[in-house]
């Protein structure tokens, strides 16, 4: 027997040893509107969905016997959390899930090494994880609250939503978000917002370190300021000047105006410490 | 009485008048400047405007953590709201509280900076600010022991973003001091040790059992 064939031989049994140990487990839970769910799964991924009806459906797999699934219902509200077993590392303590939510459910996730994603829900929602990336797409009318160390963070066209994204050291990327009030803070991670700021919110983009590059469409009407201390600033888009600047206004440093409606304009801060900003303009297709 | 000691008797004699506290406090400088910051806060928070006091996002932010972390909760028989202090996750359970310490006493550390000159001339001036370990009990070091020994393939990612937000609260800082009525400075600052407190939060999140 060659060794080329041992080696597909071991590996063949690792790889069925493997599958032997995962297993699946359903749970549903029926619930009443504006329920809340939190699922807390410290390694793996949660996937969140609209489901039909008032009905949490969790489908969950487990990767070995290290990890089990710990729920609970208390009213209106449905608690799970992967419990590790002693012995249980990152690797055999994972657990993926993909659950189905009612939409207008509140959601709360952890998971430190995710991926976290959820789509087309409009409850408020809460995630959060060291390393995990999260990805928030099609989501209305509630607020999202996001923090991760250094995980990547992507919301991709979220409506009218107040949202507040912390991420130490994560790269943030907003494609068509808008809403009264959308907050991102990184320490040293790039801030990437796509989108014409709505008509008339508050957007705060804040990074010490990390670059901050706004594109926007020439129909944009927003109050905008931006300033670093120690890096560049550059504006594509000719601003209509403010009589008065609530900082002294230096050349490549910070600059203030008006682009679009004033009267129906959001307002629009940009601030870094080192990094650049970068304001530019989406060109037509 | 140690440190620790101190911390918990504050919960049962706010005024740090007994004589095992007054003995400490003459000894240890850190536990005085903490005792002085208490002192300020009780006394500044009658003063606070709602208007005046921090943004609803930082208040969420402390209440969030202190919920989370079971703080907020039904007070124990003993009267004591203070989190236990035997055990082994001591340091750990008095983070959060210390963090929402730690932020209040920022927000109120910015306040001062942005009032009348009259005001700002006679408080404390920046280079009189207590340390950050002083005002939390926050220590750097603890959190990268606890670290190493929970998981510590994670060690070298938590000591770099320490790095990164300390020297963010570094440059805000500096940014304060040079500027004090410098709203974006302030602002930063505020920015700055949320972003401390949510690195100790997360690394919390890993430790506990």
């Amino acid at each position: 027997m060659s060794t080329r064939t041992v080696e597909l031989i071991v590996v063949g049994a690792m790889l069925a040893g493997t599958l032997v140990a995962e297993t699946h487990k359903e749970l549903r839970f029926n619930v009443g509107a504006k329920a809340g769910v939190s699922v807390n799964n410290p390694y793996g991924s949660i996937s969140v969905k609209p489901s039909t009806g008032n009905a949490v459906i969790i489908n969950a797999t487990l990767f070995s016997d290290k990890i089990e699934v710990d729920s609970n219902q208390t009213g209106n509200r449905v608690d799970i959390q992967s419990h590790l077993l002693p012995g249980a590392t990152a690797e055999s303590g994972r657990a993926d899930y993909e659950i189905l939510v009612p939409a207008d459910a509140s959601v709360t996730l952890h998971s430190s090494t995710g991926p976290m994603r959820a789509e087309k829900l409009h409850g408020d929602m809460t995630l959060e994880g060291a390393g995990a990336t999260v990805d928030i797409r099609d989501i209305a009318n509630a607020h999202v609250r996001i923090r991760t160390l250094n995980g990547a963070v992507t919301l991709t066209n979220v409506q009218d939503e107040h949202v507040e994204v912390d991420s130490l050291s994560g790269d943030v990327t907003l494609d068509r978000v808008t809403g009264p009030l959308v907050q991102v803070v990184s320490t040293s991670g790039r801030i990437n917002y796509i989108g014409d700021f709505g008509n008339s919110g508050e957007y705060r983009l804040t990074s010490h370190s990390g670059d901050i590059e706004a594109t926007v469409p020439e129909y944009t009407s927003a109050d905008v300021s931006a300033r670093s201390v120690r890096g560049e600033v550059h504006d594509d888009i000719p601003l209509q000047p403010k009589s008065h600047a609530p900082f002294i206004v230096k050349q490549g440093s910070a600059f203030v105006g008006t682009m679009g409606r004033a009267a129906v304009s959001s307002t629009v801060v940009l601030r870094s410490f080192s990094g650049k900003i970068h304001l530019r303009k989406r060109s037509a297709k | 009485m140690t440190c620790v000691e101190l911390q918990q008797s504050l919960a049962e004699r706010e005024d740090a008048n007994s004589v095992e506290q007054r003995t400490h406090l003459r000894d240890c400088p850190d536990c005085a400047a903490l005792v002085a910051e208490l002192d300020l806060i009780v006394s500044s928070a009658v003063e606070l405007r709602e208007a005046d006091g921090p943004s609803p996002r930082v208040w969420n932010s402390i209440e969030f953590t202190l919920r989370k972390e079971g703080i907020i909760r039904p007070q124990p028989a003993n009267g004591s709201l203070l989190p236990a202090l035997s055990g082994r996750w001591t340091w750990a359970r008095w983070m959060a509280p210390a963090a929402a310490v730690l932020l209040l006493s920022v927000g109120l550390y910015v306040r001062r900076h942005s009032q009348t000159e009259q005001i700002a001339s006679n408080n404390v001036h920046p280079a009189e600010v207590v340390s950050d370990a002083a005002i939390a009990g926050l220590n750097d070091e603890d959190l990268l022991q606890e670290i190493s020994e929970q998981t510590p393939a994670l060690k070298a990612q938590y000591a770099d973003n320490l790095r990164r937000v300390n020297e963010y609260i570094e440059d805000a800082k500096s940014s304060v001091a040079a500027n004090p009525n410098d709203e974006d400075a302030r602002r930063s600052l505020m920015d700055a040790y949320q972003e401390k407190a949510m690195l100790f939060e997360l690394a919390l999140d890993r430790s506990l059992p």
